[in-house]
């Protein structure tokens, strides 16, 4: 407990939230700022280093939309967005503004810490390229272009095996329908969503050991899917 | 001859008395003949009968003029002309005077004919004009449709001197009032007519009011019969009516129309309400669920490496967090119960005192540095009532004033007793509602616009105080505390009982 894994600013305007989280985040090693509005978190932000933004959508001061666009200018933290809202089109929005992903309340603190593992794992990746991506039974090498399940390779189509590099390059944050698309049919191409599902069904044949009870390939409703990553199986 | 050709001219049977006036007019102009006579002794009196036939014609039209025309002859050549008291035609003077008055007669009265009838359509004209115009402006002045009917009735009955009765949907309008129409009438209201004609029937005529090919209503109305004298064409009157009928249809339909619309735009309103509901019940549920199965998971997960503090703070959290749910879930059953109206009210005695102490008492923890006062005149205050309700309810307004008071503020709840029964008020120092929304934060799911931005809730609480309270037979109010300084009284009154 002596070192901080990371620093995190928690924006929430909920009281009862702050007080259980804070204790919990510090005892998990982070060390945990706080803000209550907007424009405290921006502030904070001009100011302080930060790793991982973990942000309430709904704030007294302003839109949380409207802070991660905000922060989005400048800077490239990773934003968790914690919100009650459960309106789909509020996350995809949120994530379209430049958020890397996020959570419903109510959650299992576990759930959050994972987030916040997958957030600073993005936040790495930008720097230095995996090769290798675990999941479980699950093994991609993307030098290689191998895909392997217990140690046996598994063969995928080009589009199933684009689909698993993009979802594998988030390791473990979500991964919007819109993305997908972009990733495996291209950033012009306009494709039902309905593609994606039939392409993640197929996938999961493949990869999964009961396609219908899913543990590597989630599926995250109205928003997108994301893979759980090597740590969390 | 003359005289047969005069008397076939009377032979119309309406307006006999103009040409008895023609006749007094020609004999008053005899006897003024014979006083000059007498006087000047002078027979050249033509001139004094011509004056009367000029006379004749101009006030009584040309029928009686040349009536008037003849007697003046006649009685001039009788009276004047010799031999006197003796009806003779021998001179060319003689035919010449008859011409002459004829000739005056002729052209007098259809001149001073034309000037009458321009006159007298002139007055219809502004009549009608004044009728329409006033219908116009009330029909769409009026945004209901009985107010139409009313003044349409009246405004027929005005243009048509005569009476009118609006007939629809078993009720009916009348001018003058309290009037009601043939029976055999009245059973036509509901029936449509082909094309909306009007239909006569006794002396009563009627017209359906319709837009839309649907039947607004039914007018009855019979005009006063015309006189002689001022003969308005009774079409003209009809016609009048027509329109008048017509136009107010039109403007029932329109009324109709700004309803619908109205009501679309409440539905559209009420849906806005529900979402926001929607979204504000999920928020209020989520959070203190957060809340707990945060602190729960912490709990489990990193329990051994948290201080007795912490470990006390979150199993606190837990408990509190399930207490707002609890209320939270409780309030939202009330409202249910409310509106299915399966609440039963146990109407007993109870000490006002004690409910507002329990009430103080939930309350108090999450008051913070908010002071709450209480008193009451008498201390043994009495209401009649079911307690735990109103325990629910005077919780919420509490509740609803410990949310908008400044920390460190007061609170005041104060009971009365007045005429008999007992008032609440509760006192607070927040922000105040602005007057013309202080009837609308007893609706459900309104917050004040004002006030609402960074404060959390439902808008359910005080809307489920004014249902609790009038289900015990009570009312709820609120109003200004009317000393100069912001904040907002609650008035909760409830039928008092001996203590």
């Amino acid at each position: 407990m002596s070192t901080v894994l990371a620093h995190l600013l928690l924006v929430d305007d909920e009281q009862q939230i702050l007080r259980v989280l804070k204790p919990a985040l510090a005892a998990a090693g982070y060390a945990v700022a706080t803000a209550e509005t907007g424009h405290e978190a921006m502030s904070y932000l001009a100011g302080e280093a930060c790793d991982v933004v973990i942000l309430d959508l709904g704030l007294p001061d302003m839109d949380g939309k409207e802070v991660i666009s905000r922060i989005r200018e400048w800077s490239e933290t990773p934003i968790l967005v914690l919100s009650a809202r459960d309106l789909e089109h509020e996350k995809i929005a949120a994530l379209d503004l430049g958020a890397d992903d996020f959570i419903n309340k109510p959650f299992a603190v576990g759930e959050l810490l994972a987030r916040i593992r997958a957030a600073l794992r993005g936040r790495e990746r930008r720097f230095s390229t995996h090769a290798v991506f675990k999941s479980g039974d699950l093994e991609v090498n993307f030098a290689t272009r191998r895909v392997t399940l217990q140690g046996y390779e598994v063969r995928l189509t080009p589009r199933e095996y684009d689909l698993l590099k993009a979802l594998a390059r988030y390791g473990g944050r979500v991964v919007t329908h819109r993305q997908l698309i972009a990733a495996v049919w291209g950033p012009a191409t306009q494709v039902d969503a309905q593609f994606v599902r039939v392409l993640v069904a197929q996938l999961r044949q493949k990869i999964e050991e009961e396609p219908s009870a899913p543990l590597i390939l989630l599926t995250e409703p109205g928003v997108g899917y994301r893979l759980t990553p090597e740590d969390e199986v | 001859m003359a005289r047969e050709w005069t008397f076939r001219r009377i032979a119309p049977p309406r307006g006999v008395w103009r040409y008895v006036a023609a006749l007094a007019i020609i004999i008053l102009s005899t006897l003024v003949a014979e006083t000059i006579y007498r006087t000047f002794e002078t027979d050249r009196l033509s001139m004094v009968f011509l004056a009367g036939v000029l006379v004749t014609a101009v006030t009584l039209g040309q029928g009686p003029a040349y009536f008037g025309a003849a007697a003046a002859f006649i009685i001039y050549d009788i009276y004047l002309v010799e031999p006197r008291f003796e009806f003779t035609m021998t001179s060319a003077e003689d035919f010449l005077v008859l011409i002459v008055f004829l000739a005056v007669a002729m052209l007098t009265g259809r001149l001073a004919g034309r000037v009458r009838e321009a006159q007298s359509s002139a007055e219809a004209r502004a009549r009608t004009a004044g009728a329409l115009f006033r219908a116009s402006e009330e029909f769409s002045a009026s945004d209901n449709e009985d107010a139409v009917r009313q003044a349409l009735a009246e405004r027929i009955a005005e243009a048509g001197r005569g009476q009118a009765v609006v007939l629809y949907d078993g009720r009916s309008w009348s001018a003058p009032p309290g009037l009601s129409p043939p029976e055999a009438l009245s059973d036509l209201a509901g029936r449509p007519v082909d094309g909306g004609a009007t239909v006569r029937e006794a002396g009563w005529r009627l017209r359906h009011l319709r837009a839309d090919g649907a039947v607004l209503g039914l007018a009855v109305w019979r005009l006063t019969p015309t006189d002689g004298r001022m003969a308005d064409n009774p079409a003209d009157d009809e016609r009048l009516v027509d329109v008048l009928v017509d136009m107010a249809g039109a403007a029932i339909a329109r009324s109709r129309l700004a309803e619908e619309q109205a009501e679309a735009e409440a539905r559209a309103r009420t849906e806005q309400l529900r979402n926001a509901l929607l979204s504000s019940i999920s928020h209020d549920l989520r959070t203190p669920l957060a809340a707990i199965l945060a602190s729960a998971t912490s709990l489990r997960e990193f329990g051994d490496r948290f201080d007795a503090e912490v470990r006390e703070d979150l199993t606190l959290t837990i408990q509190e967090e399930a207490e707002r749910l609890n209320r939270f879930v409780g309030n939202l059953l009330n409202m249910t119960k409310l509106e299915s109206g399966a609440l039963t009210i146990e109407g007993v005695s109870f000490g006002v005192a004690e409910v507002v102490g329990r009430v103080v008492q939930r309350v108090r923890r999450r008051a913070g540095a908010r002071e709450l006062v209480s008193h009451f005149t008498p201390d043994d205050l009495a209401a009649l009532g079911d307690p735990i309700l109103t325990e629910q309810a005077l919780a919420n307004i509490v509740e609803n004033a410990v949310r908008f008071a400044p920390n460190g503020g007061r609170i005041d709840i104060l009971g009365r007793r007045d005429a008999g029964r007992v008032v609440i008020d509760v006192i607070d120092q927040g922000p105040g509602v602005p007057d013309d929304e202080l009837r609308m934060i007893f609706e459900k799911f309104y917050r004040s616009p004002a006030t609402s931005t960074n404060q959390q809730g439902t808008g359910l609480g005080l809307s489920i105080t004014r249902g609790l309270v009038e289900a015990m037979g009570g009312e709820v109010s609120a109003r200004g505390r009317g000393d100069g300084r912001p904040g907002l009284v609650v008035s909760v009154t409830l039928p008092g009982a001996q203590a």
